[in-house]
């Protein structure tokens, strides 16, 4: 994943693996990305211009991954 | 406060600005937390980190915006949840997570009825081919699955993703990877 084109295409998996993925610590510990509403409605602007560029459309509800 | 970007067995490798917080076997990697605006290049600059550390060890990535309070409360969390961890690593250990996102032909997704089965119908059967050549494989929601890949057989099922493609022509598929196991360390 090193060209600029590669990342775009990549980008919509790297946001459902890094948000929706990975190991989660629950209890007493705090999420820094305290809304991850937020955060995802501030991704899928950006996400909404990688669709145009990659002219495949088709993203699918960036919550799928969630659990 | 402190950022967690990993979990690995102990000593960890070293990584770029990263300190490791050992015990019990196992080590968290993490930084100081700091305030960063949500980016792209946000985004990416945490996932090179954790790709390179993979490039040394096995690894469990953790979610992205974890913050515990302090070292002490990280080693607490190791220790917690030590066996789960432990089995989380041997099943992730020699593999890669691959994901594969299916573009379809908008006009055979939304037309008649039988356009729609027969996409959906194919969707499986490539999700099939592929789950044989993983060690496991989950559907991260319709159309985009994920891969856990031995290192060794990522170039295989990079191969097989073309030959899918190849044979249908109304659907293009989209092969990311390899990343570190996001989908593979949970339940």
């Amino acid at each position: 994943m090193t060209t600029i084109a590669e990342r775009d295409v990549a980008l919509v998996d790297l946001v459902d693996r890094l948000l929706g993925g990975g190991v989660v610590i629950a209890g007493d510990i705090t999420l820094a990305a305290a809304d991850v509403d937020l955060v995802y409605v501030g991704l899928r602007a950006m996400l909404s211009s990688v669709a145009t560029a990659e002219e495949k459309g088709l993203l699918g509800p960036l919550r799928g991954s969630s659990p | 406060m402190i950022e967690l970007y990993a979990i690995t067995s102990a000593p960890a490798p070293e990584a770029d600005g990263l300190r490791a917080i050992e015990n019990d076997g196992l080590a968290a990697l993490c930084s100081v937390a700091a305030e960063r605006q949500l980016s792209a290049e946000e985004l990416w600059r945490r996932e090179e980190v954790i790709e390179s550390l993979m490039q040394d060890c096995d690894v469990l990535p953790v979610r992205y915006g974890t913050v515990v309070r302090d070292a002490d409360e990280a080693a607490r969390f190791l220790t917690s949840r030590r066996d789960e961890l432990l089995q989380a690593l041997e099943r992730v250990r020699g593999a890669v997570e691959l994901a594969v996102r299916v573009a379809g032909d908008e006009r055979a997704v939304a037309g008649d009825g039988g356009g729609y089965m027969r996409v959906k119908t194919r969707l499986l059967e490539m999700h099939d081919t592929l789950s044989a050549l993983a060690r496991e494989s989950k559907e991260l929601a319709p159309g985009r699955g994920a891969y856990l890949v031995g290192r060794e057989d990522v170039a295989a099922f990079v191969a097989r993703v073309a030959a899918l493609e190849e044979a249908n022509e109304e659907l293009s598929l989209l092969c990311t990877g390899p990343w570190p196991p996001y989908s593979f360390v949970g339940p």
